[in-house]
């Protein structure tokens, strides 16, 4: 390259180059160089008249590689590049040395050594443009629509801004309404005027601006592309309101049963699940508030809607709530009865103190409706042609029918009994399941159309095909008991459970001697002691081969029995029956003791030997268990190896197509809620096969379970005692035991509920909109939308001062956040702008505590910027509105802005008492009798130099602003920095304080860092005028200094793509082998990738290998000599 | 015009104890706010450290020795300020450079542990007196544990049955320990803090020689304040070993169920946290499950526990020095304790047990209250 000119030009920066570097030394160096034609030196060569000595070189002399020697290129490279540029030059063929930071003014001591560094760097930069190539920079047109993220001051600033520069707007806001952090508060320092009277005009605007598409309860979930050109992904929650048809009319949030706090009033006020998110919300329309599937709902075999009955109840809408179990299931008063309550155990409220009486709700809506009378049930309309027979009338039976009625089938249930009810009517006792609840359910299903057949045994299916029936529900239960299998098991005086309770529960006398043993351990047995003592036993015993702990029977049960006088021999068993001239005399037993576990996992009883014991006994109930009546049953079904018949798990067919079957028939023994799950499950698949769809397909849906509960201000409290009947009074008599709760009672309770998933789904809303504007069927969508620029507006959270536990904050009631106070001195808040304590007195003193959070190493170094005025806006509040005096505890007060020095002033005008220190704490321990009922601020006054002790009722904590919780994701998210504290970081704090690392991404607002609201709004329009300012270029012009990959090396490795945080590099297809590709738009060209590149393939243009080895020799030279 | 400091050459020595975060100190008076000394008279700390940023501190007041270096200032001080470094820097300057006076009893307990190496003026020889009936061992080269009982534990009559009963519990459970013999000096955490540097360096010296040569692993130790500088300062001296505090190792051995508490203390009982166990290394948790795993007692708590317990008193020297009644912090705590209706009050270190005890005996609340080193009922309960 023989035909290299270079021009070297060494600046003097007045005498901020010159007073230490000799730059005329250095220029006559400079000019002794390989290929240097011309070597200058200047006072200012970034002035023009310096800039046109390159330009009348370049054309004079045929410059064609150019260095400057000045300052930091970040000020003036652009500047003599240009220069080039604008005399014909390529702009890349240009080079600049940094005299300046790197001699002049490090070394300002040396005059001779700043020089001689001075040299060594023009000569490696002469070393290295001779290397330069011409470079092209490319263009790419810019997308004009804009992302906006954040709906808060700053975020609404921006996008009017730019919406009325005539560009399209995407607002994405997390909420359900725009508005953030401003609209909560009360009155803006330091002209105090309302903040909802500024915001809310600027809120509507943007609700109606033609140019603003707003996508609120949206966040964004990913970001692609590069300046110019992003696409971006937005995950749009569900609303429930179509926002087109909701008129905010909040019939809705009236119907809604379910309370949880308003997280807009800070959590001071309770709202609906079906909620406006505050009252002059943009969108103008209500919100359905989802969190999941509560707890209690998921655990329910039949799929019950608990928490929606629940809280119906606690609003005392109890028909509504004995609706809301119609709707899955028909046996409120059973259920309320004797279900196992699977719910209770999984209840939220459990983990807390104690879970919510759930069964006794369902009950006492029950009862309610026999208490008040009901009217018939409509009949349900049949719209299906087919008919379906259900055999047995227990439990699993009705479920199946109930369901199927309710879908317009015809439906025959053949009892073979004379009552219907299976166990409901022949197991369960009455001083558990009086049969008037029995029968009140059964009516109900009865009145809706569904015929039941008593003493219709059925002898085969063929004869129910041949009347026409489509398909078959078996249900016919587990009925007959087990046997023991000892020796005297028929004699005289032993009764077998099921046939006695059945005896019982028809009524039949029964003549009983005065001490009767029961065998077994399981609810059975329970029902038959507890029904012997009744029917005037004089000694009951149940004797049990486990301990006592591992019965099966519910456990109140076994401990009303135990009151009831029924005494427990855990761990034995019947060997031998005894009898005396053919009458049952006594029972043989033997000890157990508890061995290895059996296939249930329960320690295995074993007989201990010798340890056999006699009982003398009348009567014997032997429930030990219950197997199926194969003899009643078709031959040609198929049975499990324990007896029971053989289904499909899933769908419960059996081998024969169109019978299905559930229940005890298919699961043994087992509990009620257990049936009425298998027969709502047969009926899903009876109704599909008739249909002649697949039983399968989508059949199990996971329910989404509640993530997080919130028990934000949730005091303990006990569950409600069930009331009983008193001991003396069940003797001889079958009256219920448990006497149910009344009005005042099931409602406290049911307001013990968490509200777990919030919404309960129980569709009260719907009921009541008239615009038809709920959709509780709505899903979360993604949309994918297509911005040239991005402005983020995320704004900040509250510091949390309940980390500070000297500040007693979420200790003491009236230690209040400024958020919370903003809330209580704003007429539309929960006071109603009353300055207030919590027991609703007017506090006649108030401590403002300062930098609560901040300038402190242990939380937040910064200061938090806005909380010295409002802390002075709080005094003025209080001192307008109020008798209290006020003490603002300070440490420096900041008061820059305009009129803030003046407001300051003011307030120091009306009598606040200013004292300079740091809170030590807040405590509630007087020491003398002005402290006592107060909370007391220690401080030392540091003008003072004493401690003082100020009594007050109220304390409010400026507690700092803080990034937010998932600043860090948002940051990685759009590819920008972060500062220590989490703030998102600006390219240059003075001159670049709206961009960021991400070309076409800006900030603005308190995501940058904490300030105010005049601050906000004028970072927000600088923003929107960088945005507008691309837009209005129309394109952009891409780095040519980009890294660049030689296909022939490279093997598509990817650790480019692993390495590279901007996305540049893609590995590729291509001619049958994959390779890197670098989207030059979006390379910074930091070289990131070249230095992981195992094969060298990929290099950096402008700083290739040649390059930089030629500098760094030039530099090295010096010391060659 | 007053000139500020006429000692330079002191007012250096604390600058440079201060460091940078002194610099920092922006006058909050948190520190003041917070301090203890507070509740019983008036002990302006902000201005002692503003004094120190202008070389102005006031060598001749009686505020040098007043800090208890309990560290509740240093915990949560916004700027991060080690105020008990400018403390003990204000002492040093006093002590080694003769611009105040050092009050009597620190003169004459300082003299003690310099000459004899331990603060009660005690001979040497004596040191292991106390386990002459306890038939244990000289630490040898197949030594587990060392157990350093402090000097308190070591010759104060009544202390003595906080070494014994670590004594009587490590021979119970067959511990592999052993004592290190009458060459052993005071740790020396206090006499530094209270100024005396020249001294602290000797006693270090002469103990971590002696553990060395001895090969001494694992200490266990009665005292947080030995624990303190054995763990902490010792090793900038060259004396690196593992140090259990004697709740952390009881706390251990009760979770490996080495050691079972089988008899019943039916007692109602407070635990005060040792500042140098609690603040100064953040130990809350193991002198308490210690405490829960007794049966039968109930353990509670004084109304400010853990990072917020108040001092005895007895830190940063002030054991040495006098108190004048109306002025204890433990009077305040057994006021507390009977407040709470406490019969016990349990403790965790020989300074704490000095103080407590003549609080109980001064006003005369020996018949209903007692002081226990946890140590002593983990003994009664094995």
């Amino acid at each position: 390259m023989a035909d290299v000119k270079i021009g070297v030009y060494i600046c003097h920066c007045g005498l901020n180059i010159a007073g230490v570097v000799n730059v005329e030394e250095v220029a006559r160096y400079a000019g002794t160089l390989p290929n240097v034609v011309v070597s200058r030196d200047y006072r200012y060569m970034c002035s023009d008249p310096g800039q046109d000595l390159i330009k009348k070189d370049i054309k004079e002399l045929g410059l064609n590689r150019v260095v400057v020697a000045s300052c930091s290129p970040r000020m003036h490279e652009p500047t003599f590049r240009k220069a080039c540029q604008d005399a014909g030059l390529n702009p890349y063929l240009y080079e600049h040395a940094n005299i300046r930071e790197h001699c002049s003014w490090p070394h300002a001591t040396e005059k001779k050594r700043a020089t001689e560094k001075a040299k060594d760097l023009v000569r490696a930069a002469v070393r290295r443009v001779y290397w330069h190539e011409a470079l092209e920079v490319k263009e790419v047109p810019v997308n004009p629509n804009v992302l906006v993220v954040g709906g808060g001051i700053a975020g609404i600033q921006a996008a009017l801004d730019i919406a009325d520069g005539g560009k399209k707007v995407y607002m994405v806001e997390r909420d359900p309404s725009i508005g953030g952090h401003m609209i909560q508060l009360d009155r803006t320092f330091p002209t105090l005027d309302c903040s909802e009277c500024i915001l809310t005009p600027k809120m509507t605007d943007v609700g109606h601006h033609p140019n603003i598409e707003l996508m609120t309860s949206s966040e964004v979930e990913e970001v692609s592309g590069y300046i110019g050109n992003f696409k971006v992904k937005v995950r749009k929650k569900p609303r429930y309101v179509d926002l087109d048809k909701c008129n905010s009319c909040g019939d809705c949030a009236k119907a809604c049963p379910v309370e949880v706090p308003d997280e807009f009033e800070m959590n001071l006020h309770m709202r609906k699940a079906a909620y406006l998110p505050l009252p002059q919300a943009v969108p103008a329309a209500f919100a359905i508030d989802k969190r999941g599937i509560s707890s209690c709902r998921i655990a329910c075999p039949a799929g019950v809607n608990a928490h929606g009955y629940v809280a119906l109840i606690s609003q005392g809408k109890f028909k509504e709530a004995l609706e809301l179990v119609r709707r899955t299931m028909p046996f409120a008063g059973v259920l309320g009865r004797v279900c196992t309550h699977p719910c209770e155990l999984d209840c939220e409220r459990g983990k807390l103190d104690e879970s919510i009486s759930i069964r006794a709700l369902k009950r006492f809506v029950a009862d309610y409706e026999l208490r008040v009378g009901r009217e018939k049930a409509t009949p349900i309309e049949r719209t299906k042609e087919d008919k379906v027979a259900v055999i047995g009338s227990g439990p699993a039976g009705l479920a199946c029918a109930y369901d199927l009625i309710r879908e317009g089938y015809a439906i025959t249930v053949f009892e073979a009994l004379p009552q219907a009810g299976g166990l409901l009517s022949y197991g369960i006792p009455d001083y558990r399941l009086p049969k008037e609840v029995v029968d009140n359910d059964i009516s109900y299903i009865q009145e809706l159309g569904v015929e039941i057949k008593t003493k219709t045994p059925v002898k085969n299916l063929t004869e129910i095909f041949n009347q026409g029936y489509k398909a078959i529900f078996l249900g016919t239960g587990a009925g007959v008991s087990q046997k023991m299998g000892i020796p005297g098991e028929e004699t005289k005086g032993v009764i077998h459970s099921l046939d006695f309770l059945r005896m019982v529960n028809s009524g039949v006398e029964m003549k009983l001697g005065s001490r009767v043993a029961v065998i077994g351990g399981g609810n059975a047995a329970i029902d038959a002691a507890r029904a012997a003592l009744r029917l005037g036993a004089k000694e009951v015993a149940i004797v049990y081969r486990r301990s006592q702990v591992e019965m099966p029977a519910i456990r109140t049960e076994i401990e009303e029995a135990e009151r009831e006088g029924i005494k427990f021999h855990s761990l034995a068993a019947p060997a031998k029956i005894l009898s005396k001239d053919g009458q049952l005399s006594a029972v043989e037993c033997i000890r157990m003791e508890l061995g290895e576990p059996d296939a249930s996992g329960r320690r295995r009883p074993v007989p201990i030997k010798g340890s056999e014991f006699t009982m003398n006994v009348d009567n014997c109930v032997i429930a030990i268990g219950q197997a199926v009546d194969k003899t009643m049953l078709p031959k040609e079904l198929d049975y499990t190896g324990w007896g029971t018949l053989e289904v499909d798990p899933v769908t419960l067919q059996t081998n024969i197509d169109s019978v299905f079957a559930g229940g005890d028939l298919v699961s043994g023994p087992a509990d009620v809620v257990a049936a009425v799950a298998a027969g709502k499950e047969a009926a899903i698949s009876i109704d599909r096969y008739l249909r002649g769809i697949s039983l399968t397909e989508e059949r199990q849906i996971t329910p989404k379970k509640v993530e997080k509960v919130s028990t934000e201000g949730v005091k303990p409290k006990a569950r409600a005692a069930m009331p009983l009947l008193q001991i003396s009074e069940r003797k001889g008599s079958f009256a219920e035991v448990e006497q149910g709760f009344d009005e005042k009672t099931a409602i406290e309770e049911a307001k013990r509920c968490l509200n777990c998933g919030v919404c309960s789904e129980c569709f009260e809303c719907v009921k009541v909109c008239e615009q038809e504007a709920i959709n509780h069927e709505m899903k979360e969508e993604t949309v994918e939308i297509e911005v040239g620029s991005a402005i983020l507006a995320t704004g900040y959270d509250q510091f949390d001062p309940s980390v500070i536990t000297h500040y007693g904050y979420k200790k003491y009631d009236n230690v209040l956040t400024g958020l919370e106070f903003e809330r209580i001195t704003c007429a539309g808040g929960p006071t109603q702008g009353q300055i207030q304590l919590k027991d609703g007195r007017e506090p006649e003193s108030v401590a403002i505590v300062h930098c609560v959070g901040s300038r402190d190493k242990n939380y937040h170094e910064y200061c938090s910027r806005v909380c010295c005025m409002y802390g002075l806006k709080y005094a003025e509040l209080i001192k307008e509105f109020t008798k209290a005096e006020v003490y603002e505890f300070y440490i420096d007060m900041r008061c820059f802005g305009e009129a803030y020095e003046e407001f300051y002033q003011h307030v120091s005008e009306m009598g606040v008492n200013f004292i300079r220190g740091k809170v030590a704490k807040i405590t509630d321990q007087a020491i003398t009798e002005e402290e006592k009922g107060k909370l007391v601020a220690v401080a030392e006054d540091t003008l003072l130099g004493k401690i003082v002790r100020v009594p007050v009722d109220m304390v409010i904590l400026c507690a700092a602003l803080q990034a937010r919780s998932d600043a860090s994701e948002v940051a990685s998210r759009f590819t920008i920095g972060q500062r220590g504290d989490k703030f998102f970081l600006e390219t240059h704090p003075k001159l670049a304080p709206v961009n960021t690392a991400t070309d076409g991404v800006f900030i603005a607002g308190c995501c940058e860092a904490p300030r105010d609201i005049p601050d906000t709004v004028a970072q927000a329009s600088a923003a929107a005028s960088k945005a507008l300012s691309l837009i209005s270029k129309g394109k952009v012009t891409t780095e040519a200094a980009v890294s660049h990959v030689d296909e022939t090396i490279c093997h598509g490795c990817g650790r480019c793509e692993e390495i590279c945080t901007f996305h540049a590099p893609t590995i590729i297809s291509k001619n049958g082998g994959v390779v890197s590709s670098i989207n030059e738009a979006l390379c910074k060209g930091c070289g990131a990738c070249a230095v992981v590149c195992p094969t060298g393939a990929i290099s950096i243009r402008h700083f290739n290998m040649q390059e930089i080895e030629s500098l760094v020799d030039g530099l090295l030279e010096v010391y060659h000599g | 015009m007053e000139v500020l400091s006429p000692y330079k050459e002191a007012t250096d020595v604390i600058l440079e104890a201060g460091g940078e975060p002194l610099k920092l100190c922006y006058q909050c008076g948190l520190c003041t706010g917070i301090c203890p000394w507070n509740l019983v008279r008036s002990f302006v700390v902000r201005r002692i450290m503003h004094e120190a940023q202008l070389g102005a501190t006031d060598f001749g007041s009686e505020d040098v020795w007043t800090c208890v270096t309990c560290r509740a200032c240093v915990q949560r001080c916004p700027r991060g300020v080690e105020i008990i470094d400018v403390m003990r820097a204000m002492r040093r300057a006093v002590a080694s450079l003769g611009i105040g006076v050092v009050p009597d009893a620190l003169r004459i307990s300082a003299k003690n542990i310099a000459g004899v190496g331990n603060p009660l003026g005690e001979a040497p020889e004596k040191r292991d007196d106390w386990a002459k009936e306890l038939k244990v061992k000289s630490f040898s080269s197949g030594t587990e544990i060392l157990y350093f009982p402090c000097c308190i534990p070591s010759y104060d009559p009544d202390v003595k049955t906080v070494a014994r009963s670590t004594a009587t519990i490590f021979n119970k459970l067959g511990i592999n320990y052993g004592l290190i013999g009458t060459e052993a000096k005071c740790c020396g955490e206090a006499i530094r803090k209270a100024g005396y540097e020249d001294t602290f360096q000797s006693l270090a010296q002469n103990n971590i020689n002696l553990f060395t040569s001895n090969g001494v692993k694992t200490v266990v130790v009665s005292s947080p304040h030995c624990y303190h500088t054995f763990k902490n300062e010792y090793p900038e001296l060259g004396g690196k070993f593992e140090v259990i505090h004697i709740t952390q190792y009881l706390a251990s051995l009760i979770e490996q169920g080495k050691l079972k508490l089988s008899k019943k203390i039916n007692k109602k009982v407070i635990y005060s946290d040792p500042c140098y166990l609690g603040r100064h290394n953040e130990v809350y948790d193991e002198p308490r499950r210690v405490l829960q795993s007794i049966p039968g007692l109930e353990l509670i708590e004084f109304p400010d526990a853990r990072e917020d317990a108040l001092c005895c008193g007895g830190g940063g020297g002030r054991i040495w020095m006098d108190t004048p009644k109306g002025e204890r912090f433990s009077d305040i705590r057994v006021e507390q304790a009977v407040e709470r209706g406490a019969d016990i009050i349990a403790l965790a270190c020989p300074y704490c047990f000095l103080n407590y005890r003549d609080s109980v005996l001064s006003m005369g609340k020996a018949e209903t209250m007692q002081v226990k080193d946890i140590a002593e009922l983990v003994a009664e309960a094995m």
